[in-house]
C-alpha cells in the first residue's frame, strides 16, 4: 500500500518539476552560483597552502546545505502550498494518512534531488579542479542522517499546517542550517546532539579524508541512529500533534 | 436499508481571531444516513453545514458528540472511517491545476494505495462516462470550471468509496454544466449504489436527487425528513383562485378574518390562500357565493422545494411542531 503511496507521489514530484522548470533551473542555478562565490571567495582570499581543503570543505557542505534545507524546510513548503492549492484536505481526508503521505513526497523529493545535487557536486568538482572521494560507505551514514533531517522536516511541516505562513521562519531556517552544514564536530562538539550535524561531519570526512566504514566506532553508529531515531519520532509526534490541534481549530482547510 | 452513518450530538465552537469570544457552529446535531441513501443536507449560510460534512470527514474535531462510519468513530479509529469516504468539499480546487485529468485521478487513487495498474481501467471508464475521454492529457487548468467539477467528482468516485460527500456540487457552473452535473449525480446514485450526502443551496438538484433532507439553521437540525413528505406537507394548503371580478369589502373582510390570505390585483383578482383543511374551500367558496363573484380557475399552488425550505428555516421549528400548525 505504501508502495503505491510513494510510486504516486514520486511520479507527480517528477511531473511537477518538468512542469515547473524555471523554478527547477533556478534551484541548479542557486547551487552553482553559491558554490562559485565560495570557491573564488577561498581562491582569492584565503590561504594557498589550505586552499585545496577548504575548498572540499566548501563543496561537501555546500551540498549538505541545499540538501538540508530541501529535506527539512520542503516538507513546510509543501503543507502550505497545498492549503494554498486547497487539497491539503483531501490529502488529510486519505485512510493512508497525512504523515505518512508527507513522508512518501518526502522520500521522492530527496530522492529526486540527490540525483540533481550529484549531477551539481560533479559539475561543481570539475569547475573547482578537485575530485572528491565517492564511497559507498557513505550511504549508511547519509540514510540516519535523512531520517533525521526529515524529523526536522516533520516539525516544519507541523508548523505550517498551523500557522501558514511560516515563510519568514523558514528563511531564517536556512542561515541555521548554514551554521549547522558548515561547522566541523571539531570545533563545536556538543553539536553532535543537534540533528543530523554527527552525519553531515562524517560524511564530510569519507568524502575528503577517504574515511571508511571500518574507521566507524560502536559510539558513532550508536550516536547517528539514536540521533536519527530520536529527531524522527519527536518529529513525528509534534506534527500528529499539530494536525490534531489544526483538526480541532478546523484549519486544514483555511489558508 | 442498514444504517451506515450515525451523527450523534455534535457541538462546535470557534474562537474568534480577534478577542475571546466564540462562535457556535453548532449546537448539537444529530442524524443518521442509511446505506444507499441520497441525503441532502441544507441550511442558510453560516448554518453549519460544511462544519457538519468536515467534522463527518474527520476534518474537524467536534467539541463533543461521535460521529461514526459503518461502525468506526470518526475521532478514534479515523483512518478505518475514512476507508469509507470521500468527499469534493471545494470542487474545482480539490485538484492539481498542473496535473493532466489522468494524472490527478491516478495521483488520488495512489494517495488511498492504489496503483495505476489496479485502476487503469476505472480511469477509462470514468473517462467515458464523465464525457472527459479527449481531455484525459489535458492540463487541469485548461479545462473549463464544469469539467474541472466533474473530474472533482470523478476522482471521489475511484476512491471506490460507499460514502461519498459533496459539498455546493454545482456551485458557479453555468445552467449547462450543472444540469450535467446532475445528471452525473443522478446516475451514480440510482446504478452505483453508493451513499450521497450532498449539500446545496441549488433546490431542484436537491429536490431532484435527494431522498430524504436535513435542514439544519443556526447549528442545530430544523427538519429531518423525505423531501416527497416535506413537499406534501407545504403544498397540500396553498390554493390560488383567478376571479373575474373584484371582491367587495364584506367579502374581504370575511376572508382574512378566516383565512391567511393575499389577493393580486394586476389585471385580474388573484386570491392565495392556505387552507389548514381539504375541506375549507367550501368556506372560501361561500365567500365568493356571496356576491356571484365569477370565478375563472382554482388552481392548487406547486410548491417548490425552495419555498418548502424557506417557510422551514423561516419558522426554525423542528417538523414535529411544524406538522402540528
Amino acid at each position: 500500500m505504501l508502495y503505491n503511496v510513494l510510486v504516486a507521489n514520486s511520479r507527480k514530484v517528477i511531473i511537477e518539476m518538468q512542469r515547473y522548470l524555471p523554478n527547477t533551473l533556478s534551484l541548479v542555478a542557486t547551487f552553482y552560483i553559491i558554490f562559485l562565490a565560495m570557491f573564488f571567495g577561498i581562491s582569492i582570499i584565503g590561504d594557498p597552502a589550505t586552499a585545496e581543503a577548504n575548498i572540499q570543505f566548501v563543496i561537501i557542505s555546500n551540498a549538505f546545505w541545499f540538501l538540508a534545507i530541501m529535506a527539512m524546510t520542503s516538507m513546510g513548503w509543501e503543507v502550505t502550498t497545498e492549503a494554498t492549492r486547497g487539497t491539503l484536505e483531501q490529502l488529510a481526508m486519505s485512510p493512508v494518512g497525512l504523515p505518512a503521505i508527507l513522508l512518501m513526497r518526502m522520500v521522492a523529493n530527496i530522492a529526486t534531488q540527490l540525483v540533481i545535487i550529484a549531477a551539481m557536486l560533479v559539475l561543481v568538482m570539475w569547475t573547482a579542479g578537485q575530485w572528491l572521494n565517492f564511497d559507498l560507505a557513505m550511504v549508511p551514514i547519509l540514510l540516519p542522517t535523512l531520517i533525521s533531517m526529515i524529523g526536522i522536516g516533520y516539525v516544519v511541516a507541523g508548523l505550517s499546517i498551523i500557522f501558514k505562513q511560516i515563510q519568514a521562519l523558514l528563511q531564517i531556517i536556512q542561515f541555521v542550517f548554514l551554521g549547522m552544514t558548515f561547522v566541523p564536530l571539531s570545533v563545536l562538539p556538543w553539536l553532535e546532539l543537534a540533528p543530523f550535524v554527527k552525519g553531515v561531519d562524517l560524511t564530510r570526512q569519507v568524502m575528503t579524508q577517504g574515511l571508511g566504514l571500518g574507521d566507524l566506532g560502536a559510539l558513532d553508529w550508536l550516536s547517528l541512529i539514536a540521533n536519527a531515531a530520536v529527531y524522527f519520532s519527536l518529529g513525528l509526534v509534534f506534527f500528529r500533534w499539530c494536525e490534531r490541534v489544526a483538526r480541532r481549530q478546523g484549519l486544514l482547510g483555511q489558508y | 436499508m442498514s444504517q451506515l452513518i450515525e451523527v450523534r450530538d455534535i457541538a462546535k465552537s470557534y474562537r474568534q481571531r480577534q478577542g475571546s469570544q466564540t462562535v457556535k457552529a453548532l449546537g448539537g446535531v444529530s442524524f443518521s444516513v442509511q446505506r444507499g441513501e441520497v441525503l441532502g443536507l441544507l441550511g442558510p449560510n453560516g448554518a453549519g453545514k460544511t462544519t457538519t460534512i468536515k467534522t463527518i470527514c474527520g476534518l474537524i474535531v467536534p467539541d463533543s458528540g461521535t460521529v461514526t462510519i459503518d461502525g468506526f468513530d470518526v475521532q478514534r479509529e479515523r483512518l478505518k472511517a475514512l476507508r469509507s469516504i470521500s468527499a469534493v468539499l471545494e470542487g474545482n480546487r480539490n485538484l492539481y491545476w498542473r496535473l493532466t485529468v489522468r494524472e490527478n485521478l491516478e495521483y488520488f487513487a495512489g494517495n488511498r494505495g492504489a496503483s495505476r495498474r489496479q485502476v487503469r481501467a476505472q480511469i477509462e471508464e470514468l473517462l467515458r462516462q464523465f464525457r472527459l475521454a479527449d481531455k484525459g492529457n489535458e492540463l487541469v487548468n485548461h479545462l473549463s470550471r464544469g469539467m474541472q467539477q466533474k473530474l472533482a467528482i470523478a476522482v471521489a468516485l475511484l476512491a471506490g468509496s460507499e460514502i461519498i460527500l459533496l459539498d455546493e456540487p454545482t456551485l458557479g457552473l453555468d445552467v449547462e454544466a450543472g444540469y450535467e452535473v446532475r445528471q452525473l449525480l443522478r446516475d451514480i446514485a440510482n446504478n452505483q449504489g453508493r451513499t450521497l450526502i450532498i449539500s446545496s443551496h441549488d433546490m431542484p438538484v436537491v429536490q431532484d436527487l435527494c431522498q430524504r433532507v436535513v435542514i439544519i439553521s443556526g447549528g442545530r437540525v430544523v427538519a429531518d425528513d423525505q423531501v416527497s413528505n416535506l413537499l406534501k406537507l407545504f403544498a397540500t394548503r396553498a390554493y390560488q383562485v383567478t376571479l373575474g371580478a373584484p371582491l367587495s369589502s364584506a367579502q374581504l373582510s370575511r376572508l382574512q378574518a378566516r383565512f391567511t390570505a393575499s389577493i393580486d390585483h394586476p389585471a385580474k383578482t388573484v386570491v392565495r390562500v392556505n387552507l389548514e383543511h381539504g375541506e375549507d374551500i367550501y368556506e372560501l367558496i361561500e365567500i365568493l357565493r356571496l356576491e356571484r363573484t365569477p370565478v375563472e380557475a382554482i388552481d392548487r399552488t406547486t410548491i417548490n422545494f425552495e419555498q418548502v425550505f424557506l417557510q422551514v428555516i423561516n419558522g426554525a421549528k423542528p417538523l414535529e411542531e411544524t406538522h402540528a400548525l
